[in-house]
Formats: structure tokens, C-alpha cells, sequence
């Protein structure tokens, strides 16, 4: 019995001393530390910042954020100064007349953490080291591109590029991450491939502080010459340190967010937002109230595969949309926190004052010919109908400026019309039986819906609603999970429909080129090949061709490009080779107990999402909230 | 003494052909599966980035030889038995060039400092409490124990864990719940890291220690409950032996055989880890190292991993095979 009382007293003494064990372990002040999510998680090799080589270890620990940097940004919002920044470069990119050399002049006065300046024999090395090497992660677009580079001065390079390409640019362009460049003289006769570059000597506003050899932990130290990196026009970073944390699953990181142990969640689920907003009066979104999340400029669709048969016919498309409930998916993937999208553009960024807003006459006259009559399909009113659905049980968490309406839940989408629906594929000569739609080899109409599963529960929940629609309107859907396997699976083109996408935008530019050019049918593989990205739906048409090789002759900021992008979008919606669906909302959330001025809908000056290296610029608008 | 070499050798016949079943069938699984190690890649490294499609033809080329992975499947299968044999396995995929040896060896000291711990704490508090339990039937804390024992025993360890989350994370926040040491605090032999580990072990410990213990409780009780109805401990009793040295010398010591066999099974066991326990508390031990290599179909982490685990087991019932004659003359080497 002695035993037994030990064991109550031990227990009860664990209990009692457990707030005194669990105060933080931290060897730095908490008051003057940005804790924030790295979605990549646990880094199984901790010690290796070589950023070249490839998935060697993690990017978004801070070493892409806080320790990189390269010629340009475009901010997929509105930016500090704009959405362009000329950050290494003191300059944007010139282009001689027939986009066959880029001359990039350069910021003077940049530095190395461990005090070397950064001049164009770093920029010619990092060139010089990807032409001559396989296997980086940019090793192939350097070899494809560059004939060679001259540097005339310490601060002026030239590329000279194997043929014209008027987008040389954006491989060294910040959207989420880009071509960065390499230290000369850390580099230099060193393998790039195995050089493991520990500790990283960094030409950002932070070098590294310590890290978790087990890879779950990177802080990150605000450098003492800061005003020597490109970061310092904008002014001083406010936190001193930086730790980038594997949190665990989405319910740990709003575990450690109401505790106030993680100010910036990367992203989680809908349900743990509303649980946040419910029990934390310093956690906040991206917009005020309802939807919340950020959404990203990637848009979520119903990717068709072009060569399988059933999809071939723009009639059967057509009707798939139109056999859609658009707010029923909004509700099932994101609990009503979605942002709509009709047009193959994610409304995000500023996208909606180049393509949905200035397009929504358009919209609104399209007509779509069924073969028994002629309806306008588009729907204005979706977003405000989603607004006035949510209102009861959301209460003054929806806005009511309609205004902010379309930007929380976009600019609208097409109504469902089973009626015209069934027109389309009479049409495409399917028939109906009962319910059951048959197609016109007589076998019953079956379509599989492929989704990532437990990895991406959003979509995967509206993969399975947008299935059981398709089933309600007569069709045999199913819902197919392919987990781990969906990337490969879905490059292979081993699916009729998936849930994914192949649209993603700068956010902040208009330029679609982007995704766009990976859309030429010149890249299309054939079946049972892998496609390269982006264009997983496998989709050719020589209207689309055209436009392609239009923005390609034309350069980067040429207004003629929205233009070119707007017959894009139209091309689109009288084709629908995708069906868009909405952007990617990432509920990133962020705690003011420690720190305030987070990039907001209402002061968009960045990303908030801290995986995005544009994120670095959040860094000089943080201010310590005591 | 012939006889007994003879069964040794028989053993380990069977010991090398489990372990060479096991590893063929984990590189036949893991190469069957419709996932591309280099697909996966790619697809990461595309997922944000410009990359024009000519650029992923030539990277896609340029990693399928970086990783290896050329060849048909004969080929790979007769190369990884020829790395297995000088125990080399190979670079991770997902971790390139960093070698699986030292992931594994990274992960290892973590995964077996809980586990082992763990194993040995809930075996000894299990087997003493239980045979207490078994011995000692009419005291009632010892019953009550018995009813927490079964209450706890069929309950998946890591539904524990998701409670013990809940009540120490969030709604009394006492201990950490994610990672295997404290922030920012460097590794080494110092009090702030030591006592770091400590707490950050203890609720994945106990997820495991409280459903391992009511197991190895159950299972003593019910042998000692066997045992004390023997002719031998009722002539014990009537000879006047006390009923200590009757617990500790007659009952607990022939109870505890078989619950040894347990014992080193469970140790051999702990390679792949409490894969759960490790995920919901984030700890960075095999488990969780194995499913990170799953999902990114890290073949060679994946059969690193598994190799370990299949030795290990194959190895633990293989000394418990050539041990138990020596200790247990009931044994027959037929």
C-alpha cells in the first residue's frame, strides 16, 4: 500500500508543479519574438540551407522569408509602394527590342550578413553555377534560357538569352518564391549539390539565430546592419526575432494560438477559425469578419482530362457547370467562407479591378444557346445570396456594403439550370432514362471526382458535394480519394475529373502568363505521358494558341496584356475547359497579443500567408503591442 | 547440447528468411504504389514557382538520376540488397542527399528513449500492481485498480493522447504539446534542455505508460490468480512461509516468465514507434519520421525504416526462441 500512496503523491506533486514546468523554455525574450507556422512542418534534415539544390530542406523556415533575396517582388496584394519592388535591382528589367537580352542594373550598398557586398559577381556566379550544373532547382531554366551573362561593372549584368522571351524576368520575380541569389564567396569551390551551406550567411534583414536539429524550430536574429539590405527603404523590421514552428495539425495550432504560444497561423480549418473568433479577441483574419481567410491567387476548379472522350464535348461541360449549386460547395468546402469565381482568374489580389469588375458586363450579357433556348446563365447576386444565407447564424460577422460583399465572396457565378443542363447533353446526344443519364454508346454516365483527401479536407469536401450533385442530376458520380498519390496521379493524367488547379496568378499583376503560357497546346503530352505543368486538364485550342503567342511578343507591363488576358477569360467561359470554382482561401491567423499591424483586406500592403517569401515585408509594419 | 545447437540453427535459418521476406515485400510495396518520388517532387517544387514546362522536362531527367531511380524494378530490387547488405541505405528522396542512416540515427535515440522508458515503466508498474491485484484480492484500492485497468486497457492509446491534449494544452495548459525539446534552447547536456525534454515527454509517455500499464496488470492478475492455486503455494502457506516471500518467491517469479516473452517482444517492437503518439504530440522520433517518408513516397526512408523495425522483431523472437530452453526446463528441443 506504500507503493500506492508513492505513486498518488508523485502524481499529485507532477500536477501541482506543472505550471512552473511548462512557463517557456526559452532562451529568448517572448515580448520581442514573431512566432509563426512554417506549413512545411518538421524539416527531417534541420541543418542543410542550401535553397539551390533540390528539396534539400526547408524553404519557408524563414530562409526564403527573412534570409534571401533576389532582383523583384510582385506582391500578391497591393504591396508597400505598389505591387512591383524593385528589390536587388534598382530597377525593373530592361529588355533590348527583340527580348533577347535583360539587363539588370543593381542596388549598391547591399551586404552579406558577415559583411561582404553583394555586387554582379555574386549574380554571374549564381548563373554561371546553374549552366554548369544539373539538378538545382533552377538549373533547368537557366539552361534553357541563357546564352551567357556580362557583368561591365560591379553593378550592371546582361543576360544574354538563347531566344527571345519577354518573361526572362520572371524567374527572378518574387510571387512565392524565385531564382535567389548565391553567395560568391561562400560557394566558390564549394559542390553546390552537397555543400549543405550551415550556418546560411544571408542578404536579408535577419541571419539565423539557432535552430532544432530534429527540424521542428527556426529563429531567425534581425541582422545589426540591417539598413544594409534592400529591406531597410521600407524601414526597420520591428521584431527582433523571428521563430518559424511546426505546430502540429490545424487543432494544436489554434491550441497554441488561444494560449498565445503562435502569432501567426499559417493556415487551419474553417471550423478552428470560428473557434478562434469565438474565444479570442486578439485573433484576427485577413478581412474583419466572414470569410476571413486570404485568399491566395490560385483558383480551385474542376479540372476535366481533355482526352478522355467524355469531356471532349464543350456541350458536356457546359452542363456539368450548369448542373451545379454553387452555394451548396461554398458551404460544404468552406463553411459559406468561400470567394467565388467564375472566370478562370482567382479573384484575389488585384485581379478583380482588372478581369471580374471590368468584365462583368460581359458576364452578365453572355449567352449560352442550349438547342431549345437561349438563357444567360451568369448570376450576379450568388455572393449576396451566400451573404444573406450565412447572416442568421453569422450575425454582424457578414458585411453588409456590397462592396464588401464582392470581395469577401466574389463578384458572383452561374446559376444552376438542370433544365438547360439536360438541353446541353440531349444535344451532345446523351439520353435520359428515368434519371439516369446515358451516354451516346448507350453506357450509363458515370464520372469519377478525384480528391486529395484527408491532406486537403476542403477540397475534398467539395469534390464530394460537387459528386452528389452530379449523382442528383442523374449522373453516376463518385467520389475518388487518391491521398498521397493525387499529385502523380494527377500529372499522369490518370483521372476523368479532379479537384485541383491549374490557374494561379502574380495576384498583384495583371500579366497572365504566369499559368498561361504552360497552356500552349505545344506542350500538351499525350495520354498515358506526364503533362508538365500547369495545364493538368490537358486542353489544346488554336484560339488559345493565339492569344498565347500574342503576350509572349509583347512585354510584361504592355496594357495590350490585360486586353490579351480578358480574351483569355472569354475564351474560357465559352469553352469551360475548367470549371473555376473560387480561390484559395488560406485562414491565416494572426494573435495582436504580442504584435500588431498585420497586412489586413482593409491594408493589403502584403500577404500575410508566412510562407510566401513576399511575406518579409510584413516584418517593417509589426510593432510590439506593449 | 547438440540437440540445442541444432534448434539454434533452425532459428536463425528462420530469423534470415523473415527478415528477407519482410524487407522483399516492403520494397515491393513501396515500388508498387502509384506514387512518383519524382512526380512528388516536382509537383513541390512547381507547386509556387515560374517554371516553364521544357525546364520541368529537363529537372524531371536531371532528378531521376540524381535519386536513382532508373531502372526497372529487378534492377532497383538487386541494387537496394546490395546496399542492404553493407547496411547502406541509400540517400533520402525527400531529404536528398542527406542519407537515410543519418535521419534514422537522428529520430532513433528519441523514439527508443520513450519507448523503452515507457515499455519499462508500464511493464514494471503493470506487472507489480497486477500481481498485487491477483495476490491480495480482498483489498478494495487494489480492486478499483483493476476496474481503472479495464477501463483504460481496450482504449486506443491515441485517443488518450487527444484527451491528455485537451486537459494539459487547452483547458489547464501545463505541459507542451508539440516537439521533443524547448525553443530555442540548445541541445547538450544542461539542466534547460534535459528538463525540456522531460516535459515535452510527458504526455506522449503517459498516453502510452497508462494503456500499457493496465495491459500488463490485466494479463498479471490473471496469471497470478492461476497461480495461487497451486498445490505448491497452498503447501507454502500451510508450511508457514510468509505471505511476502510466498508472493515474491513462489507466485510473482513463475508469473512473470511469460510476461518477459511480452517484455522483449514489445521492445522489439518500439523501431517503427507509437506512430500516433509521436504525430498528435509532434515528437520527433520514427513514427513520425515514417509516415513524413510515406507521404512523400521517400522509398528508401520508408525501407530504412521498416528494415530496422523488421530485424528488430524478427531478432527479439529469435532470442527469445534460443533463450527460453536455458531458463525454462519444460521447454522440449523437439
Amino acid at each position: 500500500m506504500r507503493i500506492l500512496r508513492s505513486l498518488v503523491c508523485l502524481a499529485f506533486a507532477l500536477l501541482y508543479t506543472g505550471p512552473v514546468l511548462a512557463q517557456s523554455a526559452s532562451a529568448i525574450p517572448r515580448n520581442e519574438t514573431l512566432i509563426v507556422e512554417n506549413p512545411e512542418g518538421t524539416i527531417k534534415n534541420a541543418g542543410w540551407f542550401n535553397i539551390w539544390a533540390t528539396n534539400a530542406g526547408g524553404q519557408s523556415t524563414g530562409l526564403h522569408q527573412l534570409a534571401m533575396d533576389t532582383f523583384w517582388y510582385i506582391d500578391p496584394d497591393h504591396g508597400l509602394d505598389g505591387v512591383w519592388d524593385n528589390s536587388l535591382a534598382s530597377e525593373p528589367p530592361i529588355y533590348n527590342d527583340d527580348f533577347t537580352e535583360m539587363t539588370v542594373k543593381l542596388r549598391p550598398g547591399i551586404f552579406w550578413s558577415d559583411g561582404v557586398e553583394f555586387t554582379s559577381d555574386d549574380v554571374v556566379f549564381t548563373t554561371d553555377t546553374h549552366l554548369a550544373t544539373n539538378g538545382l532547382v533552377r538549373s533547368a531554366q537557366h539552361q534553357l534560357n541563357v546564352e551567357g551573362i556580362e557583368a561591365p561593372d560591379k553593378y550592371t549584368v546582361i543576360y544574354k538569352l538563347k531566344a527571345p522571351n519577354s518573361r526572362f524576368h520572371s524567374l527572378f520575380t518574387v510571387r512565392w518564391n524565385a531564382a535567389w541569389i548565391m553567395p560568391k564567396h561562400i560557394f566558390e569551390g564549394k559542390d553546390p549539390l552537397t555543400f549543405d551551406f550551415n550556418p546560411p550567411v544571408s542578404l536579408g534583414a535577419y541571419t539565423l539565430h539557432s535552430y532544432d536539429p530534429n527540424g521542428q524550430w527556426f529563429t531567425w536574429q534581425k541582422r545589426e546592419d540591417w539598413e544594409r539590405t534592400t529591406l531597410a527603404r521600407f524601414g526597420e523590421p520591428g521584431p527582433k526575432y523571428v521563430t518559424y514552428l511546426d505546430p502540429g495539425p490545424p487543432d494544436k495550432r489554434v491550441i497554441a494560438q488561444l494560449n498565445h504560444d503562435l502569432d501567426v497561423i499559417h493556415d487551419t480549418s474553417p471550423e478552428g477559425v470560428f473557434s478562434l473568433v469565438k474565444d479570442s479577441p486578439t485573433s484576427k483574419g485577413w478581412f474583419p469578419g466572414f470569410p476571413y481567410g486570404h485568399p491566395d491567387p490560385t483558383l480551385p476548379q474542376v479540372i476535366f482530362n481533355h482526352q478522355n472522350t467524355k469531356f471532349q464535348d464543350r456541350d458536356v461541360r457546359w452542363a456539368l457547370a450548369l448542373a451545379l449549386d454553387i452555394k451548396a460547395i461554398s458551404m460544404a468546402s468552406y463553411r459559406g467562407a468561400a470567394t467565388l469565381s467564375a472566370i478562370a482568374v482567382p479573384p484575389t489580389g488585384t485581379a478583380p479591378e482588372y478581369y471580374h469588375k471590368p468584365m462583368l458586363e460581359w458576364l452578365n450579357a453572355f449567352e449560352l444557346d442550349t438547342g431549345k433556348q437561349t438563357i444567360k446563365p451568369y448570376d450576379a447576386t450568388i455572393g449576396t445570396q451566400i451573404a444573406e444565407m450565412l447572416r442568421p447564424s453569422v450575425g454582424d460577422q457578414i458585411p453588409s456594403e456590397p462592396d464588401a460583399i464582392t470581395a469577401a465572396f466574389g463578384t458572383g457565378w452561374w446559376k444552376q439550370d438542370q433544365q438547360a443542363a439536360a438541353e446541353l447533353l440531349e444535344r451532345a446526344g446523351y439520353t435520359r432514362q428515368g434519371n439516369d443519364w446515358y451516354m451516346p454508346d448507350g453506357q450509363r454516365f458515370s464520372i469519377s471526382v478525384m480528391v486529395e483527401g484527408e491532406a486537403r479536407p476542403v477540397m475534398t469536401r467539395a469534390g464530394s458535394m460537387i459528386a452528389e450533385q452530379w449523382r442528383r442530376f442523374g449522373i453516376d458520380a463518385t467520389t475518388d480519394s487518391a491521398q498521397a498519390a493525387f499529385l502523380t496521379r494527377r500529372n499522369g493524367g490518370d483521372f476523368e475529373t479532379a479537384i485541383s488547379w491549374s490557374v494561379e496568378t502574380w495576384g498583384g499583376h495583371p500579366d497572365l502568363s504566369f499559368f498561361l503560357d504552360s497552356w500552349h497546346s505545344q506542350f500538351v503530352k499525350p495520354a498515358g505521358e506526364v503533362q508538365t505543368p500547369r495545364n493538368w486538364s490537358r486542353w489544346s485550342n488554336p484560339d488559345l494558341d493565339k492569344i498565347i503567342e500574342q503576350i509572349r511578343a509583347i512585354s510584361f507591363d504592355d496594357p495590350q496584356g490585360v486586353e490579351l488576358g480578358k480574351e483569355f477569360v472569354k475564351l474560357a467561359v465559352e469553352e469551360m475547359p475548367i470549371i473555376p470554382l473560387m480561390s484559395y482561401n488560406v485562414f491565416t491567423m494572426t494573435d495582436d497579443t504580442y504584435w500588431t499591424g498585420y497586412p489586413t483586406a482593409e491594408d493589403p500592403y502584403t500577404n500575410p500567408v508566412p510562407n510566401w517569401a513576399n511575406s518579409r515585408y510584413m516584418m517593417v509594419r509589426l510593432q510590439a503591442a506593449e | 547440447m547438440r540437440n540445442y545447437g541444432i534448434y539454434v540453427v533452425k532459428r536463425f535459418g528462420l530469423f534470415v528468411l523473415v527478415v528477407f521476406v519482410g524487407i522483399s515485400l516492403t520494397f515491393l510495396i513501396t515500388h508498387l504504389t502509384p506514387i512518383d518520388p519524382v512526380e512528388q517532387m516536382i509537383a513541390s517544387m512547381t507547386a509556387f514557382g515560374d517554371t516553364s514546362p521544357e525546364a520541368v522536362e529537363m529537372m524531371r531527367a536531371a532528378l531521376r538520376e540524381l535519386y536513382g531511380v532508373e531502372g526497372n524494378l529487378f534492377e532497383q530490387y538487386l541494387n537496394y540488397w546490395r546496399r542492404m547488405l553493407v547496411l547502406d541505405f541509400g540517400p533520402s528522396l525527400s531529404a536528398f542527399p542527406t542519407p537515410v542512416s543519418v535521419l534514422i540515427g537522428r529520430a532513433l535515440p528519441w523514439t527508443i528513449g520513450l519507448l523503452v522508458s515507457c515499455t519499462l515503466i508500464s511493464w514494471t508498474l503493470g506487472n507489480l500492481l497486477g500481481g498485487l491485484s491477483g495476490y491480495y484480492r480482498d483489498n478494495r484500492a487494489l480492486g478499483a485498480l483493476g476496474v481503472v485497468a479495464m477501463a483504460f486497457h481496450p482504449v486506443p492509446y491515441y485517443i488518450i493522447a487527444f484527451i491528455l491534449l485537451l486537459l494539459f494544452g487547452f483547458l489547464w495548459p501545463i505541459l507542451p504539446i508539440s516537439g521533443g525539446a524547448g525553443q530555442n534552447v540548445a541541445p547538450g547536456l544542461t539542466f534547460e534542455y534535459l528538463s525540456g525534454v522531460f516535459r515535452h515527454a510527458i504526455l506522449p509517455a503517459l498516453s502510452i505508460i497508462l494503456v500499457g500499464v493496465g495491459g500488463w496488470f490485466l494479463g498479471m492478475r490473471a496469471l497470478v490468480s492461476n497461480i495461487v492455486t497451486e498445490d505448491y503455494v497452498a503447501y507454502a502457506e500451510l508450511a508457514g512461509v510468509s505471505r511476502r516471500r510466498i508472493l515474491v518467491s513462489y507466485v510473482m517469479r513463475n508469473a512473470l516468465v511469460p510476461q518477459v516473452t511480452g517484455l522483449a517482444m514489445s521492445l522489439g517492437g518500439i523501431f517503427t514507434g507509437a506512430i500516433i503518439v509521436e504525430q498528435v504530440f509532434g515528437y520527433p522520433g520514427l513514427g513520425r519520421l515514417l509516415v513524413g517518408a510515406v507521404y512523400s513516397a521517400d522509398y528508401s526512408l520508408v525501407l530504412g525504416v521498416t528494415a530496422i523495425s523488421i530485424i528488430a522483431v524478427a531478432g527479439a523472437v529469435f532470442l527469445i526462441d534460443i533463450l527460453y530452453p536455458l531458463f525454462d526446463p519444460r521447454m522440449q528441443l523437439s
